[in-house]
């Protein structure tokens, strides 16, 4: 299958090694992507703090360029997800909503008719590729590796009709756990949000949030977590330092993006997966289960 | 940390002259949707992450914003504390998209240019914005540098945040993590048309 791709900001910088791994496994998973051209940050949660009419605009224009290469999007990014989904699905059922958007549009040579869908790349693993063909794909179970699916928010949230996972109690992360041959953690906080939106704005707070979750993590005997977020990852990954610092503890909990971990499992290298642009080191892990084929 | 126990905020006494009727119509028009049909039951409350440091419980927001108690909400810190994280707005039995209405709140309050002592968010969203709409794409460098210039309020204090923000910064660099110049989107005039536009719109409408 062939898909649009819309990287979004963070994985541009922040994240590259989600970009890394995402672009690595999908292809070996048979996803052909084709960037987006010229996209435009979608806004994130800025857009609708400022500017309710923006927080729509902003990912439309995505979207129409989408619609002009005739391909459904592939937003990697829980946070430009939901900015992409939420416009299209309101506007695929309003038609003044898609009008109102289109006259944001005047003067430009753009045109948005909410005409193709908004994926996930986990939506894309599990329904497309399939975890059979997935398990097919393994070359290094990653067995007795310990991993808490950590969803966070608005990967699941708020709920999508036909979404393809549970608000409440989501399960997909879980599965694709397994179905690489390690143990997802039965964790009691994996849709608890960790704070990271409020790192820049109010950083004790998020630091409170996620140190709650390392804690259940660690009580639970996980060996590491993977996330689907870049915000999620920068507070989790990026500010554990500070945590330990807040807190006087030692946390050293490897957290992944969820694809580098598939990726480990499908027997990429993990320079290829960006396993080493993590900011907790990723190396146990990848000496565990880099070097021993099937 | 300030831990407010909104909980226990003493009983008070409503006076309508402090009141805007207009208020929830502005806030549902700036994209609080449906904020008049909430029952006050408190789910809401009960899940929020971020509660135990808010002013005001989501669910007392809510009654504020239907009774008209304009600049109570918007001089609130709970709106600066939402997190975004659609916990409420997953729960709430009446469907009422809290969410949604935070935002909105946050928008009305960055038109109205509300200063609040020690909340950063106006300044964070204000610079994010900035950037995405003169480039098309998040510039982290400009965005640290803009946010501490806003927030700070004086060069020194900029520069004093800056510093403590410096050594993960430098190791977002050291991983190649953090880009040296902006990607500029080559259509980026027409963010500036979108942007035109929308306040010609907002202008009409009223
Ligand atoms: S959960 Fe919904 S109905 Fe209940 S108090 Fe909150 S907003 Fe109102
Ligand atoms: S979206 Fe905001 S108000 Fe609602 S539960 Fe999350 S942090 Fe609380």
């Amino acid at each position: 299958m062939k898909i649009g791709y819309y990287p979004g900001c963070s994985l541009e910088a922040t994240a590259k090694e989600y970009d890394m791994s995402t672009r690595e496994i999908l292809k070996e998973l048979d996803v052909e992507l084709e960037e987006l051209d010229d996209w435009n940050c979608c806004g994130a949660s800025a857009a609708y703090s400022t500017d309710y009419m923006l927080s729509l605009a902003l990912p439309a224009r995505n979207i129409a360029i989408a619609e002009k290469a005739g391909l459904d999007v592939l937003a990697p990014c829980p946070e430009c997800y939901v900015r992409l989904w939420k416009t299209n699905d309101a506007a695929k059922e309003d038609p003044k909503l898609l009008e109102k958007i289109n006259k944001t549009f005047k003067g430009t040579d753009l045109e948005y008719k909410a005409s193709v869908d908004i994926r996930h790349p986990v939506d894309i693993i599990l329904n497309d590729v399939g975890l059979e063909k997935l398990k097919e794909k393994v070359k290094k179970p990653l067995t007795d590796l310990r991993v808490v699916p950590y969803y966070g928010c608005v990967l699941v949230r708020p709920p999508r009709k036909n979404s393809f996972d549970s608000a409440e109690n989501p399960t997909s992360l879980d599965k694709i756990i397994s179905t690489v041959g390690a143990t997802p953690v039965d964790f009691p906080m994996k849709t608890k949000c960790c704070g990271a939106p409020l790192i820049l704005a109010d950083e004790d707070v998020m630091i409170k949030l996620a140190d709650a979750l390392f804690s259940k993590a660690k009580e639970l005997g996980a060996d590491c977590m993977i996330t689907a977020c870049p915000l999620c990852h920068m507070g989790l990954d990026g500010k554990q330092t500070s945590i330990e610092k807040a807190y006087d503890k030692k946390i050293d909990m490897p957290v992944l993006y969820f694809t580098q971990l598939i990726g480990l499992a499908l027997g990429i290298s993990h320079k290829k997966l960006g396993l080493d642009k993590n900011l907790v080191s990723t190396s146990k892990l990848v000496k565990s289960f880099s070097a021993a084929p099937k | 940390m300030a831990e407010v126990m909104a909980q226990v905020v003493p009983q008070q006494t409503i006076k309508l002259k402090d009141c805007d009727p207009n208020f929830v119509k502005e806030v549902i028009k700036a994209g609080g949707k449906n904020a008049h049909i909430c029952f006050q039951c408190g789910t809401c409350t009960a899940g929020c992450p971020t509660v135990y440091a808010m002013d005001y419980t989501p669910r007392q927001i809510l009654r504020m914003v239907n009774l008209g108690m304009k600049d109570k909400v918007l001089q609130s810190g709970t709106i600066w504390l939402c997190a975004s994280c659609y916990t409420c707005q997953s729960r709430c039995p009446r469907g009422v998209e809290i969410t949604s209405l935070m935002g909105a709140l946050k928008s009305l309050a960055i038109k109205e240019g509300v200063d609040v002592k020690n909340i950063k968010g106006p300044a964070f969203y204000n610079s994010f914005i900035d950037i995405a709409m003169s480039n098309g794409r998040m510039f982290e460098p400009m965005l640290f540098l803009k946010f501490a210039m806003k927030s700070e309020g004086s060069l020194t204090g900029a520069a004093k945040a800056m510093m403590k923000d410096a050594p993960f910064g430098m190791k977002l660099v050291m991983k190649g993590k953090m880009a040296f110049v902006p990607h500029k989107i080559k259509q980026s005039k027409q963010l500036k048309t979108i942007y035109e536009n929308i306040k010609k719109m907002e202008g009409e409408s009223e």
